[in-house]
């Protein structure tokens, strides 16, 4: 029973059962084509056969018509289609290249994308909003194509994409899929045979965790004691408790930081408590996975580099030997502690009393130690913490013995529904008694906290994400939704520039003041530009940006033609830029940094964009706002660095953009804007202003994957 | 000058029928997954919630297991007929 009363495995009256059905096709499915798979490589095996080979030479009639015949069978478009996995030398590589030349793919990789597509369908069933995932739309493009043939190789395209892991990163719900997918596409047959084994979400724990992959990961760990900043420290509880914990990790949501406390207890004895963050969506990651399916892995490993950093942060914290210790997470956070519960060296050194996983896939998961309590808090809707397979609502119960609180909680959207913050707000007002049952046995950990301190954890194998043009110095900013580093960076953004000429008139009054600043001419025109950015990866989170800015002249010395010469130098040599008339941003955070830092007015809306592909589109209901088309040729343009202006009180404020990508000019004949509100708002009522709410724009200025970072906002001398 | 002994060859005689037999297994498991696929598609015929593209994709599949059954059981035939012409011994 879970503790919302429901019992699991109960069709919900909101649709879940056609999700539990494809779900269980998809299954299915995918235990054929793992069958076929077998089927073929056993079928190679014997046409591989060195008696065959011997006695074929020996007596060829017979002989070649027996080879002919499995070689068919092996290799028939109609039939197992060319699947040559199972000998790395040999006929079976002969075989191999001759389907990639004849661009064949196996029966069993058709199967297993049918197994997929079947999947994603389910998970669209039960959570529409996913198909707004950066990774799912990549991954819908490439396996929705006409034909199955096509869909594998597209698949196939997208799993060579280095620039396409950090997205499938984020597909929890259908990794094991995935890895069982690329299992059967990889043509290296010892790799495909190690994935097959991780394949399908059913096996990664099956093995013992010192029992590895073949593809262990080499990465190095490492800890760094680092200090939290004030606001941070505020933040911190000063005595043990699970909400409090569970706080602690909000606080370190972002950065790839763990918090080490020690507690003293009611008894005197003082204890550990380790908490660990899970990774945010749409938020860098510290250890930047060098693809999808390592990344999985590690998440089964005690042997990864996240774990062997968690215990140089232990080893360097100085925790003694035989210490009580309870290991506190979220996401894939938890999932780590639990493997390290999992590992009996760990546990010989300390006493693992508690496992607390919040939203975290461990329902597979086993402690070393019998003795250790765990706890895993659950919401149903949370897709990121059913992982291993047992789909929500699944009567499957592996753990008896376990606290488990599997909840049906308010939030269904994901990524909310995977975020802390409303776990910690489930724990409060839902599920009270849960909480208790938790706080109940945490009482050892519950009294003062004597000793706080943070660590970061590194991957020294591998370079940041970003690396080197998102590895800068950073500081932190104060705001009234927390402290924000800048520059604040973007790790993943797409964007197109639509660039309107407008009347200089309008433009200028639209501006504020009365001599500065002054739009740039372009003969009687100005230039205005309606930015589109999707951001699916930053520092501040993922969010959509429209934002409506005029190009300006240099403050102090406008003079004509200004723009044309500023281009030519470095952009923070700019004296011109562009000034922010509106902004429309679809998260919180973002706008209170445009507000608040850059001096922007930045409002709140809701948006979707898709700026990836040739077709460009974005929507906003709230604005009454679309944008759509197709981007013509377009040529290479250089970086797109820009300065942007906004204003705080009376003063003008300068921000410096920096980005790096491919930007490309294109005609915006095949781009049209369109508003459709009668709203006088602020977006609306300038773009009628300047002549632009149903044009095309002369010139789109477009790049459909990039990095950027903004400087904090210098407010210049009035 | 080398020559097989004769229990290496009744041994590759052995192993080569062994193949054949795992053939025709898989032949018929290979029409135990046809059915499987095709029972698939029926129950996802039944589903509104299933896209277009299933059912004709599974069909599809399904009949190419049926043909993959037919030529390892054709595969299995010819083995068997050139195992049993050798002369092993």
């Amino acid at each position: 029973m879970r503790a919302d009363g429901h019992a699991p495995g109960r069709p919900t009256p909101d649709g879940q059962d056609a999700g539990e059905l494809l779900r269980r096709c998809a299954r299915d499915v995918v235990d054929v084509a793992e069958g076929i798979r077998a089927v073929s490589a056993r079928t190679g095996t014997a046409l591989s056969a060195p008696p065959l080979t011997a006695s074929a030479r020996r007596r060829p009639r017979t002989g070649l018509a027996a080879q002919w015949a499995l070689l068919r069978a092996l290799t028939n478009k109609q039939g197992l289609g060319g699947s040559a996995i199972t000998e790395p030398k040999g006929v079976g590589q002969v075989l191999g290249a001759a389907r990639a030349v004849l661009g064949r793919e196996s029966l069993a990789a058709l199967v297993a994308v049918t197994s997929l597509r079947l999947r994603i369908a389910a998970v669209l069933v039960d959570h529409p909003e996913f198909g707004r995932d950066p990774g799912m739309r990549r991954l819908m493009a490439a396996v929705t194509a006409d034909r199955d043939l096509e869909a594998v190789r597209a698949l196939r395209a997208l799993f060579r994409d280095r620039g396409a892991q950090r997205a499938l990163c984020g597909l929890g719900p259908l990794m094991a899929e995935l890895v069982a997918v690329r299992a059967l596409l990889d043509e290296d047959p010892k790799r495909d045979a190690a994935r097959w084994a991780l394949a399908a979400g059913r096996e990664p724990s099956a093995g013992p965790p010192h029992d590895p992959p073949k593809e262990t990961d080499q990465g190095q760990g490492a800890a760094e004691a680092v200090d939290l900043t004030d606001q941070e420290r505020q933040f911190i509880a000063t005595e043990g408790s699970f909400l409090g914990f569970l706080r602690n990790i909000e606080v370190l949501s972002s950065g790839g930081r763990i918090l080490v406390q020690n507690v003293r207890g009611p008894d005197g004895v003082v204890r550990y408590v380790v908490q660990v963050p899970g990774m945010a969506p749409g938020r860098p990651r510290s250890d930047a996975p060098q693809d999808f399916v390592r990344a999985w892995h590690n998440l089964f490993m005690t042997d990864s580099p996240h774990t062997r950093s968690v215990l140089l942060a232990l080893a360097d914290y100085g925790i003694p030997r035989g210490a009580d210790l309870a290991l506190i997470g979220h996401g894939e956070g938890g999932l780590a502690l639990m493997n390290l519960a999992r590992d009996e060296e760990f546990c010989r050194t300390y006493r693992v009393t508690h496992v607390v996983a919040v939203g975290s896939p461990v329902d597979n998961k086993k402690p070393a130690d019998p003795r250790t309590w765990v706890a895993a808090v659950t919401n149903q809707h949370d897709i990121m913490a059913v992982l291993d397979g047992r789909d929500a609502g699944s009567a499957f119960d592996p753990h008896p013995h376990w606290h488990a609180v599997d909840y049906t909680g308010p939030t269904r959207v994901f990524p909310l529904c995977h975020m802390l913050r409303e776990y910690i707000e489930h724990l409060r007002t839902v599920i009270p008694v849960a909480r208790e049952g938790v706080d109940a046995a945490l009482t050892p950990y519950r009294g003062p906290i004597v000793r706080t301190q943070a660590y970061q954890l590194k991957d020294r194998a591998r370079p940041p994400e970003g690396y080197p043009f998102l590895t800068l110095p950073t500081s932190s900013i104060p705001t009234t939704a927390g402290p924000v580093d800048v520059p604040v960076r973007y790790y993943d953004s797409s964007a197109a520039h639509l660039c309107f000429p407008v009347p200089a008139d309008a433009a200028r009054r639209l501006l504020p003041g009365v001599t500065r600043p002054t739009p740039s001419r372009l003969g009687r025109r100005a230039l205005a530009v309606l930015s589109l950015y999707e951001h699916r990866c930053s520092t501040i989170g993922p969010y959509t940006e429209i934002a409506l800015s005029v190009l300006v002249d240099d403050l102090w010395r406008p003079r004509p033609y200004d723009i044309a010469t500023d281009l030519l130098r470095r952009a923070d040599l700019r004296r011109t830029g562009r000034y922010v008339l509106s902004l429309a941003v679809t998260s919180d955070e973002a706008r209170v940094v445009a507000r608040e830092i850059w001096g922007q007015p930045a409002m709140r809306t809701t948006a979707e964009a898709d700026l990836m592909g040739r077709e460009i589109g974005v929507r906003s209901g709230d604005l009454g706002l679309t944008v759509e088309g197709r981007l013509g040729p377009g040529v290479r343009c250089p970086e797109a660095d820009w300065t942007l202006y906004g204003r705080r009180a009376d003063s003008t404020v300068r921000t410096l953009v920096r980005a790096h990508g491919r930007l490309r000019l294109h005609p915006g004949t095949g781009v049209r804007l369109r508003l459709d509100t009668a709203a006088a708002e602020p977006l609306a009522g300038q773009l009628r202003r300047l002549g632009i709410d149903r044009a095309r724009p002369l010139l789109v200025l477009a790049c459909p994957q990039f990095m950027l970072h903004r400087s904090a906002g210098a407010v210049l001398p009035r | 000058m080398v020559t097989e002994s004769p229990r290496a060859t009744t041994a590759s005689a052995d192993e080569l029928l062994a193949h054949t037999g795992t053939l025709r297994a898989d032949a018929d498991l290979m029409d135990g997954y046809a059915r499987q696929l095709l029972a698939t598609a029926a129950t996802l015929s039944g589903c509104p919630a299933a896209p277009g593209w299933s059912r004709p994709a599974l069909e599809q599949q399904a009949a190419a297991c049926t043909t993959a059954a037919e030529q390892l059981r054709t595969a299995a035939e010819a083995l068997e007929t050139h195992t049993r012409a050798g002369d092993w011994d």
